[in-house]
């Protein structure tokens, strides 16, 4: 096991160093002159020449490309991104607080989701075929269908106009959570508790099931039985949805100016800010390739047959 | 059994939390109220503040307005005082004596006397680059302290437009030397200290900031204590906040782009508890065509005019835009200084625009819909920015217009920067611009006509390209009234009659405010408000 996860761990190297590279030939894959771009960021109302070969000597953008990308990662790898364009404070000291608030509604988000999607996949299982069950999958269907910025604008007018229960935006309190979570519990439960039924489904036709029954256990012991082996498929699903989710809270942060990663990349994006766009890429990259490596490595533990595929 | 304990479980919890908030809440509303009986206004921002510095231009200009002030004010009757209680102008327009009020002071405390002027301007004048736009940061020579409460500015050339520039949001402001790092500030400032009538309190990024009423401001201490700049970056959300109460002003932001649509508005004022107060027209919006261009139709003057008559203004006005913008026919309204100048008015004429066509040697051919000349199209491109949807809309709907006539317009949404990328390569026939706006208005756009960032592709191609150059240059160092007034007449006239700024209508800056707000009233910019004048009946 131990080597397993030694070599697992190694495949990221390369993956992330890739990552790295495309991600700083971003700002070069723009049609426009780097440094023109830093100077419309800050606003410049006017761009001469001599202030261009100013910019460009004043970031290092006169060197060579490979020089640049060399000295970027040097720095990057010690988590110093460099400067915001928009208003120079270290890029780390802007995506920080952003990310922690950011993770703050994946994490809760994701527990609603697992909980939700697990409740309902068992729920639905278990009466496979039966009218709670189809019900359920066609409400769930017709619920993550909705595009989640309308869904989200709906329950504000109704929830926070309306009845006057909630704050419409923000992250002051608690209270602030509820909303955004339900309606990415929506868009996510919906897909997940399908995967929690089918794979309880395939483990209800198991042999070791009908053993149980025969051998007179419980059914609520059996049901035990099933939902482990279920959660285990599960896993490597939810372990993904951390980073999936992560990435997609673009539209319900805008939405709920919601202070996090989403807003100020859409800020970031649309005022050519490079240096947080390079970091919030690197950032959900490297999630989604740490998050893939561990759910490989719960699954590998559970399952030995898995260590060989390496 | 087990399951019922679950469900009862989830019940618990659900019934728990709802309680709470709903218990919660009243007391959230009461806030609400307690925040509007204490006049207080939030206001709803697209972006953060961003960076305060003065000397800058990421922050934002409504913030700025409020915390910084120049030596001197622009208004509707003219240059007024503010920070200079009185200023003279040399016999031959260099040196410019400012005498300073002598009871100010910066939020900080320290006081505000001929050594922070002279300081703040020699800070903005080390990072000269950046502020090219503004002529005056090319003609300072230097700034003299001759007593505590005056101080001397001395130019190379005369520069009649001196103080209106000085008068702007940015960059001759003025921020607490405390706050300069370095002596400096063009690598950051430690603090935000200014003089003006509001004090920056706290800030969040992407949150809030929040602004109070300086009590010891020089003038008299605004009335509205409190200001919060609430970030929310999704328009629908700033209707229903605006809605429940949580921020309760809003107003057009500085790119001109409206979060609220008309409608949204429109149910605001009807809910009864909000007014709409519109400023008069601040800018005009326009499509500019470059007359260098001379491989493309666009280099001719009677094409850019059979254009011009063809775009029907009325209907864009009113459909597109809702009657919130006037219908402009002239590069400046005629509120801008120096712009009423008796121009001829081009209608929306399509039957005019085809004889115009007609007569120099554009034909249809063969039934074809496309007009040809020598075997060449009448065929060329409208760059719009892709992130307005009102530009996308009127550039839908002049490119039916222009196909009427026997023109084909090919429409290209792209991004903001890049548009401004092919300004200053030349690389476009036509593109979706504005004027500067009143404060910075003839002057600023006018300027901008020989500079290679802005619109000297857009002027060079004219025949009187020449003339026009040489006007521009002597009515910027003109120190006579009655002749400044003949030279932008002529200017005006220039490219009114080679048709290289087509007008299309006149913005203005919008404001949604509560019902019981008065006092409500403009600057000369578009970019920022005078909330200090602003109180509650």
């Amino acid at each position: 096991m131990g080597s397993y996860i030694i070599r697992r761990i190694l495949i990221t190297v390369p993956l992330l160093l890739t990552i790295s590279f495309l991600t700083f030939i971003l700002i070069n894959l723009s049609p426009l002159d780097p440094a023109e771009v830093v100077l419309q960021a800050q606003g410049v109302p006017e761009i001469t020449e001599d202030l261009l070969k100013q910019t460009k000597e004043q970031l290092g953008m006169d060197k060579p490309f490979i020089l640049q990308y060399f000295d970027w990662l040097y720095a990057t790898l010690q988590l110093d991104f460099g400067d915001s364009y928009i208003n120079s404070k270290p890029v780390w000291s802007l995506i920080g607080p952003a990310f922690l608030n950011t993770f703050k509604l994946t994490l809760v988000s994701s527990i609603s989701i697992i909980l939700i999607s697990i409740i309902l996949g068992v729920i639905c299982a278990l009466n496979e075929g039966k009218i709670l069950d189809k019900s359920v999958r066609g409400f769930s269907f017709f619920l993550t269908a909705m595009p989640s910025y309308w869904l989200a604008s709906i329950m504000i007018w109704y929830i926070s106009v309306k009845l006057d229960l909630l704050p419409t935006s923000g992250m002051e309190s608690y209270k602030s959570y509820i909303l955004p979570v339900i309606i990415i519990t929506i868009s996510y439960a919906g897909i997940y508790f399908r995967n929690v039924r089918t794979s309880m489904l395939n483990n209800l036709h198991e042999d070791y099931v009908l053993y149980g029954r025969a051998s007179g256990l419980s059914e609520w012991k059996i049901t035990k039985h099933i939902l482990r082996n279920s959660l285990q498929v599960a896993i490597s699903i939810f372990g993904m949805s951390i980073p999936i989710i992560l990435g997609s809270t673009v539209i319900i942060e805008n939405v709920f100016a919601w202070p996090g990663l989403g807003t100020l990349s859409v800020k970031a994006i649309l005022s050519r800010d490079f240096p947080i766009i390079q970091a919030y890429v690197l950032i959900l990259a490297a999630s989604f390739v740490l998050f893939n490596t561990i759910s490989d490595i719960i699954n590998a533990a559970m399952n030995p047959k898995l260590r060989n595929d390496l | 059994m087990k399951k019922c304990k679950l469900v009862g479980l989830i019940f618990l919890i659900i019934s728990i939390l709802v309680a709470c908030s709903a218990e919660n809440s009243t007391s959230e509303k009461k806030e609400n109220d307690a925040a509007k009986s204490e006049n207080e206004l939030i206001y709803a921002s697209a972006k953060d503040i961003n960076d305060m510095n003065p000397h800058f231009y990421t922050g934002s200009m409504p913030a700025q307005g409020m915390v910084y002030e120049s030596l001197v004010e622009n208004t509707k009757d003219g240059i007024k005082p503010l920070l200079a209680e009185s200023w003279e102008v040399s016999e031959d327009g260099k040196v410019y004596t400012f005498f300073l009020r002598k009871d100010v002071k910066f939020h900080d405390g320290e006081p505000f006397n001929a050594e922070a002027v002279k300081k703040n301007i020699e800070a903005v004048q080390n990072n000269a680059e950046k502020h090219a736009w503004i002529k005056l940061s090319t003609k300072i020579e230097s700034v003299n302290v001759v007593d505590e409460h005056t101080v001397e500015l001395v130019l190379s050339d005369a520069y009649y437009p001196t103080l209106v520039e000085l008068s702007m949001t940015r960059p001759y402001v003025f921020l607490s030397p405390k706050d300069f790092k370095n002596g400096d500030t063009k690598d950051g400032v430690s603090g935000f200290n200014g003089t003006g009538p509001y004090i920056l309190t706290e800030h969040k990024t992407d949150e809030f900031a929040t602004f109070t009423a300086n009590e010891d401001y020089w003038n008299v201490p605004p009335k509205i204590k409190k200001i919060t700049s609430q970030v929310l970056p999704a328009g629908e959300t700033t209707f229903l906040a605006l809605q429940k109460g949580e921020v309760n002003f809003v107003f057009t932001d500085d790119r001109g782009a409206d979060s609220l649509n008309v409608e949204a508005m429109n149910q605001l004022v009807d809910s009864g508890d909000y007014q709409l107060v519109r400023s008069e027209p601040m800018n005009t919006k326009m499509i500019v065509a470059n007359s260098s261009k001379t491989d493309n139709p666009i280099s001719e003057t009677a094409v850019r005019e059979a254009i011009w008559h063809s775009i029907d203004r009325e209907t864009i006005s009113k459909d597109i835009f809702n009657d919130t913008e006037s219908v402009a026919h002239t590069l400046f309204s005629p509120n801008v200084n120096y712009a009423d100048v008796d121009l001829k008015k081009r209608g929306y004429d399509v039957k005019k625009a085809k004889e115009i066509l007609e007569k120099n040697g554009w034909k249809t051919e063969n039934g074809e819909e496309v007009r040809t000349k020598d075997g060449k199209k009448l065929v060329m491109e409208l760059f719009y920015d892709s992130n307005s949807s009102s530009q996308k809309t009127q550039a839908e709907f002049i490119q039916a217009s222009l196909k009427e006539i026997g023109l084909q317009l090919e429409i290209i949404g792209e991004e903001s920067t890049s548009i401004a990328n092919r300004r200053s390569t030349g690389d476009y026939d036509l593109l979706f611009n504005q004027t500067w706006g009143l404060a910075y208005d003839p002057q600023s756009t006018i300027a901008a006509f020989t500079s290679e960032a802005s619109y000297l592709h857009t002027t060079k191609g004219i025949d009187k390209a020449g003339e026009l150059y040489k006007k521009i240059e002597q009515v910027m160092v003109s120190t006579d009234e009655q002749t400044r007034k003949s030279l932008y007449a002529d200017i005006l006239t220039i490219v009114h009659e080679e048709a290289i700024f087509i007008p299309i209508t006149n913005g203005s800056v919008t404001v949604v405010a509560p019902k019981n707000l008065n006092g409500i009233s403009f600057k000369q910019t578009q970019f920022e408000l005078p909330f200090e004048l602003m109180n509650f009946k």
